[in-house]
């Protein structure tokens, strides 16, 4: 089979890309080895959550331009401002396109809920976490509920409560919990005290009895105005059953990011994965790159663990096989390495020096920010130090950020795989790229 | 101020300090424990585990052999839950002294240490993972022991006798008339209270903080602290404890435990002012690993869990000061003997194995100081636990319903107390720990009974967080079921997650790279990326800064 592009990993960053590439008629292949780092997020997209790692920022497209002053490294400088917006839209639109929502608060960022009851700046939610209702709700100072199904081990109430109300947003709100028994759990096989938030997701996707299930919640959360629960309300009728549980109950409803596997990440891989599928795009899933041949600063082909003797040959490839966690990167007691091409990385010698003394150390920790060393088209240096010219480089791979610490995992790989794909396609279709010439 | 009075105090909660509670009270006589951090979290919680058969010191030092190979089949029987009975191995290795078994041989025979050559092809039947190069295997009765279930049950076992414990509670300074002590006074670091305690006798058990105890009581006690590291690797890699037949020396012995392997273990002389801050060093890990792959080969293919270090609190007896020179015979001194300071003794030096001859022969000098003659039995009443021999199959029968892997899991770690433990009731059965198989039956057993204030206590009463995982999915569950079910830990219940993780966090650092790395990665994608739990930026354990809340911005 022939490809324009055959991008390797199936994140976030590998499927904006994907479908980018697919979107403008290429011929694109997604070869990805395992689970989406999405099913370890909270499902929301940060743009730019705090700058230093100490400022919460407001406005993120307003910081953006200094942002990408003071880091000239950092992949959003190598996109520029006018990509990352573009990839955004892009971004929000294509999941649209399969029924998920994102809201953004304007232009701001708004906070979620973390399941530790903390909050966190982010710039797109999923509808059931942050709207205009739940927003306005809160000028009222709102009487919430928090609402756990009973024996869900991956979701503490209480522990979420004590240090939301720690939060200066949450003073004087008065916040009750409590937990639900759902119907019909005795005929699951599998120990409800056990149930993880995929467990219960599969019951709400198989039509339980809402109706129960809402009265048990008003039970619960009396005069609320609002009723916060894990987010395990469905991976394909979310929003109906969502809408039924708002009309059944008459709370403002919203749903809280839960421990992995998350929900909210699912649903948006679902979604991405839908979308690139409908667009044409083919996903190899289950096997993995392991090497390829880079001849005269190009990549020539690339073959797999399943078929090694099989060569796949594109005039592009995009790397996009995430960080350490990922298998992007590969470390021993001396050094790391890119372990599908031997690209050339950025990172400090010496073990000591990946790690700060503290786990939660302010400064967080260096490794974080190790990756691939790529130019300004995000095109990385192989082995003997050459431009690689047709091989881009996406997403958690990259080096020159932290995304922990800056509040940019998401959105440097929504921008980086559009800035890739925006390159590809302008290359195999002649098309003019507005802003990088 | 409160004030608790009673026949004697023990400073220190390792094996040695409970166990001489246990002593003290099956003899009839009250006892207050103080430790200033939680039940074995000091040096005792930080060796290798190894149940000795004696065989590791029967050429060196045929007195501690003895020692060891009593204590062993006592524990055996008195201790049989915190116990396995693995069996050990010494093989040679074509670079070592080839003769050096044949001098092992003859020192357990004067030890009386049942110790047999064996084939090298029986001895890979019994390891098949062994390096198969070996020229020499001997076996002998060495075993695993499990000091956290050790000391809890010693001094649960003294608690339920109607002894009494304060864990997370500091000795301030002694309380004298002239130049008798008579009492300690004490400040809770969790209920923040300060009391004092009187009694008749006070014993130091502290191992080697003891010398600031004397000191805090004007008499100079002078330690060799001597830091021994091990590495923990992700599997359990052996099934008998393999040690290396030549003069000991760093990474020379391979011990299984529970679900993982240990390798062991190094001794470097470290100033008495670095004991709390104590860390592994590179070359530390440099030798285990490469000594360990030795011994046996797919050491290095295996993932490191952590690497961690305990200090040795060798007494000076003589004037040589290196580690492993220094007697680590016990050391039992009567001050009022050796200072002229009345109402005071100090145990010191010794061995994990040997706690409760250590608790005996301190108990036995209580009683002569309270006049009191009343003989030792700790050598036969099993701990709460080892009551019974009970095989795992008949447990499972007894708990049919609960699945099996429950079932042998809570009874390996608290042997016939698993039946306070397992109720039919799900609820009681859900897992709140996979890697280790821990249910909240198990974690509430904790919270109620074994002293447990946090999940870092938890996490030695039982297994949580101590996995493959270090606790990425299970240290949130632990603390969130703590918080639902003991109003004050709500409060608490972040501050104890991310001093749990710091509390990891010291052991993954020295072995950061591989999976270890990769799974510190996720750990903090979903503790700080996820939750933002260092905007709840605390001090750690015992720096007394609260938790505070970032300044949120109101931006709706």
């Amino acid at each position: 089979m022939n490809y324009d592009c055959i991008i390797i990993g199936g994140g976030i960053a590998g499927l904006t890309c994907g479908i980018k590439c697919t979107g403008e008629g290429l011929r694109c292949a997604i070869i990805s080895s395992g689970m989406s780092a999405l099913h370890f997020s909270s499902g929301s997209i940060d743009l730019l959550g705090s700058r230093s790692g100490q400022n919460v920022v407001k406005e993120p497209y307003a910081e953006l331009g200094r942002f990408i002053e003071e880091n000239p490294g950092h992949p959003y400088s190598k996109c520029g401002q006018d990509i990352i917006q573009k990839a955004f839209s892009f971004f929000q639109a294509e999941v649209r396109a399969q029924a998920l929502v994102l809201f953004s608060n304007g232009d701001k960022n708004h906070f979620h809920v973390t399941p530790i009851g903390t909050l966190k700046p982010t710039f797109f939610s999923q509808k059931s976490v942050f709207n205009k209702k739940i927003r306005d709700a809160f000028y009222r100072k709102p009487k919430i509920a928090i609402i756990n199904i009973e024996g869900f081990r991956d979701y503490y109430p209480k522990m979420a409560a004590v240090n939301l109300k720690k939060n200066r947003l949450f003073k004087g709100c008065e916040i009750i919990t409590g937990s639900i028994v759902l119907p019909g759990e005795k005929l699951n096989p599998k120990n409800p005290h056990e149930f993880r938030s995929i467990d219960i997701c599969r019951i709400f996707d198989s039509k339980p009895d809402l109706d129960k299930i809402a009265s048990r919640i008003s039970s619960i959360a009396g005069n609320a105005d609002i009723v916060g629960i894990p987010a395990f309300l469905g991976l394909n009728n979310y929003n109906a059953i969502l809408k039924s549980l708002r009309e059944m109950t008459g709370y403002i409803l919203y749903e809280i990011p839960t421990l992995p596997p998350s929900i909210l990440g699912m649903r948006l891989d679902n979604a991405l994965k839908a979308r690139y599928a409908e667009l044409g795009g083919v996903f190899i899933a289950g096997d993995r790159v392991i090497g390829g041949k880079i001849l005269n600063g190009r990549v020539e082909y690339i073959y797999t663990e399943n078929h090694p003797e099989t060569r796949l040959y594109a005039p592009s490839y995009v790397l996009s096989t995430g960080s350490f966690f990922s298998g992007g990167m590969i470390s021993d007691a001396e050094k790391i390495q890119e372990p599908v091409f031997g690209l050339c990385l950025e990172y400090a010698k010496g073990r000591q020096n990946w790690h700060r003394p503290a786990f939660f150390h302010p400064q967080s920790h260096p490794f974080l920010s190790f990756g691939v060393k790529t130019d300004e088209h995000l095109n990385p240096y192989g082995p003997s130090g050459e431009r690689i010219g047709n091989l881009f480089c996406t997403g958690a791979v990259l080096s020159n950020y932290n995304p922990v610490q800056e509040g940019t995992g998401s959105g440097v790989a929504i921008s980086t795989g559009f800035w890739a794909g925006t390159q590809i396609v302008q290359k195999e279709t002649g098309q003019h790229t507005r802003n990088h010439d | 101020m409160k004030r608790i009075e009673t026949d004697v105090i023990i400073i220190g909660g390792g094996a040695t300090g409970t166990g001489i509670a246990r002593d003290c009270v099956l003899r009839g006589i009250q006892v207050v424990l103080v430790e200033k951090d939680d039940l074995a979290s000091g040096t005792t919680g930080r060796n290798h585990g190894l149940l000795h058969s004696g065989a590791r010191y029967a050429v060196q030092d045929v007195e501690s052999a003895s020692e060891c190979i009593n204590e062993n089949r006592i524990l055996k029987k008195i201790a049989r839950h915190c116990i396995e009975d693995t069996g050990g191995l010494f093989v040679t290795l074509p670079e070592d002294d080839p003769e050096y078994h044949h001098a092992l041989i003859q020192g357990c025979k004067k030890a009386d240490i049942n110790c047999r050559e064996i084939s090298v092809t029986d001895a890979l039947r019994i390891e098949p993972n062994l390096n198969p190069t070996i020229i020499h295997a001997l076996t002998v009765p060495d075993g695993t022991i499990d000091p956290f279930r050790l000391a809890a049950a010693n001094i649960l076992d003294a608690v339920e006798r109607g002894g009494t414990l304060f864990t997370h509670t500091k000795v301030t300074h002694f309380l004298r008339n002239q130049n008798t002590i008579i009492g300690v006074c004490c400040h809770d670091r969790l209920k923040k209270e300060t009391f004092e305690i009187y009694a008749k006798v006070v014993v130091n058990a502290s191992g080697v903080w003891g010398q600031n105890i004397c000191k805090q009581a004007g008499i100079e006690l002078k330690m060799f602290p001597s830091k021994g590291s091990m590495v923990i690797i992700d599997y359990r890699i052996n099934n008998v404890v393999v040690n290396r037949c030549r003069k000991p020396a760093d990474g020379d012995i391979i011990v299984p435990g529970d679900t993982v392997s240990l390798i062991g273990t190094t001794s470097k002389k470290i100033s008495y002012e670095k004991i709390d801050e104590a860390v592994v060093d590179d070359d530390e890990v440099e030798v285990l690993l490469k000594d360990g792959e030795k011994l046996i080969p797919n050491v290095s293919k295996t993932r490191m869990l952590r690497a961690y270090c305990g200090i040795r609190p060798l007494v000076a007896v003589s004037g040589k000061m290196d580690g492993r020179d220094i007697s680590r015979g016990i050391v039992r001194v009567d001050h009022e003997e050796r200072d002229g300071v009345k109402g005071f003794i100090s145990i010191a030096g010794g061995k994990l194995m040997t706690y409760r001859l250590m608790a005996e022969m301190t108990t036995d000098l209580v009683c002569a100081k309270l006049n009191i003659n009343k003989a030792c039995t700790t050598h036969q009443i099993p701990l709460p636990g080892s009551e019974q021999k009970s095989s795992e199959h008949k447990q499972i029968k007894r708990f049919s319903g609960i699945p099996k892997s429950i079932v042998g899991s809570t009874h390996f770690r608290h042997g016939e107390r698993a039946h306070r433990i397992l109720q039919k009731d799900r609820k009681s059965y859900g897992l709140i720990c996979e890697c280790e198989m821990v249910t909240a039956g198990e974690v509430d057993y904790a919270i109620n009974h074994l002293f447990v204030n946090d999940i870092i206590d938890l996490r030695r009463r039982t297994r949580v967080g101590m996995g493959p995982c270090q606790g990425a999915l299970c240290a949130y569950r632990a603390a969130g079921h703590m918080a639902q079910h003991e109003a004050t830990h709500e409060e608490d219940a972040a501050k104890m997650i991310i001093d749990f993780f710091e509390e990891r966090w010291k052991g993954i650092k020295p072995i950061f790279w591989g999976d270890a790395l990769r799974e510190m990665e996720f750990t903090y994608w979903i503790y700080q990326g996820l939750f933002g739990l260092g905007n709840l930026i605390s001090g750690s354990r015992g720096s007394g800064k609260g938790v505070e809340t970032i300044d949120e911005i109101r931006n709706f």
